[in-house]
């Protein structure tokens, strides 16, 4: 549709992407069941998708304006609604063709407050979906996630390499605890249900597995496995492919914050369909970042930690 | 106890455990000073594999006191092995102590993750052994695993049992064509009677064993073995993947047969390590039919075999004329449907194949597998009991083959090639345990060529 004319109520939101992939590939990290509803903020500074559940994990996709071809914001209050993730997903995927990129168009709202996705790429032939949109509960979770201290308890460990010990940690059948120790500095996380397993990650200088680490007591949590191992069930190939680092932090309470970069990849060649505003020169490492909010199961004593 | 293995052991040692998870649920350890062994008993008790490693196949093998022994699950041990081995550097297995409940399986990987699994064991396990010397097995075969798997491929995949039937090699007379070699080894699909098998596929393979087997050797009266075809599958894969040849040694219908990788000479990493499969066969032989319903045709279970005891066999050894009072089996029942027959005087009629459709030529024809061709000579005599599967052909059965099949004609369609109830008033075919005869195959190819 061109948009020459002054349209009656210009959209919320009318933004156009090169690479309907690596938003596919971003949005898809946050699935961990078949039905999942999100909820989607707009706002001058890019898109924000946020899923929750039983009031345990939760999850964010940032795609910042940077990421988009063009991106024209033009509401006056942030629009928030609710759409199935699962729909929205499958729905991108369908504009996608094996081996190329592929450019749309996204557009809120409709005029009964779809989403509406155009394809951009040919000049004969088109493929338009509307999403129907939900008004969102406005409950407000709890996933403030604060410092632990003065000091970060983080440390960056190889996706790759976390997805592997997490697949491998469904085998003792337990809940997981993750101990952090700074002499020797090492991340180790345990298992024991039918079996004991415990995975231990050292940071030496020679290891390109810790990326970085930060901690200056020990510190020691238990999370629920299915919440674990929702933050990397459906990591997409391009962040092994690239060999990229995860971060996991652990907050105040033993919330633990696990935040992965999922490459939004330009185009290699410019899209001659796509109107591109944004800078000429080609940027590499276009990044979406997807993170996970873990909260701890209770323990006994809590005297160890704060 | 504690060892540890790396690099081309270490691969090795997971191709034994994939197999031993594919024959049984618990994995038995004995370790003493001088070796270890694993094995394993299926649940049905009717197959037992063992694998041997001496101290020399580990990177470290030290073991406190006499002897150490224990059991866990075999998924527990493949879950330690789902980390795929060229990202391992090396593995250490440890038992503390002698009571130690838990033995712990350390993997260190190349990317510096140290994985540490602690399994719960049995220490007291209820471990049976089983030790047969394979020099006492008066018959065996040596088969390249690629050449087994290809044999294999021409059964249908769900098969559960399978049936050898070995015969002695004569010397084939100076005139033979040199493209028929002679038939001596029968593999057949053995399907339980007792069960609902209207769909099965029933195949029958002769194989030359000079063509498809490393080495054969057997000697006397023809002899059947039966046994489970998924266990087998199993050792075929783990020879495979090994690299080795099979070596498969057995005695007889109900007494348990022997398989083990044949190690070459030169492969001096054989030397540290074995394995063995011992496989049950069923009690009953094939190729003496019997009244289903007097004889219970079960799988005997190892422990009664092992013992290798001269128990009386199901089968009396005195062979069966062929008499038209001679009741075929549900067995038979099933061949008989499937080669249709045009009616014929002599023919008996209890089947009713007669009147189908189909021809039995396309039948067969459909069912008709690469190899199957029959080629010795017959030596001319009365239509006296032989085979089952090999008949002499008498005048009159001629006139009973189908229309197709030119008397004295060597034909891939002949149906004596088939296990066939219908020849009953002909030379018994129905299974007759026809010791002092020979196989004989069918009809005179040799002759007229």
């Amino acid at each position: 549709m061109s948009s020459s004319a002054v349209e009656p109520e210009a959209a919320d939101l009318v933004c156009q992407l090169e690479n309907v992939q690596g938003m596919v590939d971003s949005l898809s990290a946050v699935r961990w069941k078949r039905h999942q509803d999100a909820v989607v903020e707009l706002s001058e500074h890019g898109i924000v998708l946020i899923l929750e559940e039983s009031n345990c994990l939760q999850a964010k996709v940032y795609l910042r304006k940077e990421l988009f071809a063009q991106y024209d914001y033009n509401a006056e209050e942030r629009p928030r609604f609710g759409v199935s993730l699962g729909l929205f997903v499958d729905c991108l995927s369908t504009f996608t063709v094996p081996g190329r990129a592929t450019a749309i168009e996204i557009r809120y709202p409709g005029p009964d407050m779809q989403l509406l996705l155009k394809s951009l790429d040919s000049s004969d032939a088109c493929i338009y979906a509307e999403i129907r949109t939900i008004i969102p509960d406005t409950v407000s979770w709890d996933y403030n996630f604060e410092p632990a201290g003065s000091v970060p308890l983080s440390f960056t460990v190889k996706s790759a390499a976390l997805k592997e010990a997490i697949d491998d940690l469904e085998w003792p059948g337990s809940s997981i605890r993750i101990n952090l120790k700074p002499a020797p500095p090492s991340v180790s996380f345990r298992g024991e249900g039918h079996g004991d397993l415990q995975i231990d990650l050292m940071y030496n200088a020679n290891s390109d597995l810790l990326l970085d680490f930060n901690c200056n007591r020990p510190v020691s949590h238990r999370y629920k496995y299915k919440f674990l191992r929702a933050t990397t069930s459906n990591l997409p190939s391009s962040v092994m492919k690239e060999n990229r680092g995860s971060k996991l932090t652990i907050g105040r309470g033993g919330m633990l914050k696990v935040q992965h970069l999922v490459p939004v990849g330009r185009a290699p060649f410019p899209n001659p369909h796509v109107i591109d505003s944004a800078s000429h020169q080609q940027q590499p490492g276009r990044i979406a970042y997807i993170e996970f909010f873990v909260k701890p199961e209770e323990e006994e004593d809590d005297a160890r930690n704060d | 106890m504690e060892f540890s293995l790396s690099g081309n052991g270490l691969k090795t040692f997971s191709r034994c455990i994939t197999c031993l998870a594919r024959i049984g649920n618990e994995l038995a350890v004995e370790a003493s000073s001088s070796q270890l062994e694993f094995h394993t008993l299926n649940s049905s008790r009717s197959a037992y594999q063992s694998i041997t490693f001496k101290p020399g196949f580990f990177d470290v093998y030290t073991i406190f006191g006499a002897q150490v022994k224990f059991s866990v699950l075999v998924k527990a041990v493949c879950a330690v092995l789902r980390t795929p081995i060229q990202s391992i550097d090396h593995l250490r297995v440890q038992l503390p102590d002698p009571d130690a409940s838990k033995v712990q399986w350390t993997l260190e990987c190349n990317n510096g993750m140290r994985k540490a699994y602690s399994i719960t064991c049995n220490v007291e396990p209820d471990i049976q052994h089983l030790a047969l010397d394979r020099n006492g097995f008066p018959s065996s075969l040596i088969v390249r695993p690629r050449d087994l798997n290809r044999l294999l491929a021409n059964f249908q995949s769900s098969l559960q049992e399978i049936t050898i039937i070995a015969t002695e090699t004569t010397s084939l007379p100076s005139d033979a064509d040199s493209e028929t070699g002679e038939k001596a080894v029968e593999l057949r699909s053995y399907i339980d009677p007792t069960k609902d098998n209207d769909s099965s596929l029933h195949t029958q393979l002769w194989i030359d064993p000079t063509e498809e087997f490393v080495h054969y050797n057997h000697v006397g009266d023809p002899v059947d073995i039966t046994f489970g075809v998924k266990e087998w599958k199993a050792f075929v894969s783990f020879c495979e993947s090994c690299e080795v040849d099979i070596h498969l040694y057995f005695e007889k219908a109900g007494e348990p047969i022997l398989m083990a990788p044949k190690v070459g000479l030169s492969d001096a990493s054989g030397s540290n390590f074995d394995a063995t499969l011992v496989l049950a066969t069923m009690l009953t032989s094939q190729l003496r039919e019997e009244n289903p319903s007097e004889q219970p045709q079960q799988a005997a279970s190892i422990p009664a075999q092992a013992v290798r005891q001269k128990e009386p066999q199901a089968q009396p050894e005195s062979s069966h004329r062929a008499t038209a009072s001679e009741h075929p089996s549900d067995q038979t029942k099933i061949w008989s449907d499937l080669s249709a027959r045009s009616g014929s005087a002599a023919a008996e009629n209890r089947q009713t194949a007669e009147d189908r459709n189909l021809s039995a030529t396309d039948l067969r024809q459909s069912q008709r597998l690469g190899r199957i061709q029959i080629s010795e000579n017959v030596p001319a005599g009365a239509p006296a009991a032989s085979r089952h599967h090999t008949r002499e052909k008498g005048p009159l059965e001629e006139a009973q083959d189908t229309p197709q099949v030119n008397d004295n004609t060597f034909s891939q369609r002949h149906p004596s090639n088939w296990v066939d109830a219908t020849e009953v008033d002909d030379d018994d075919d129905d299974n007759d345990d026809e010791d002092e005869m020979c196989i004989q195959s069918t009809p005179p190819y040799c002759e007229e060529h």
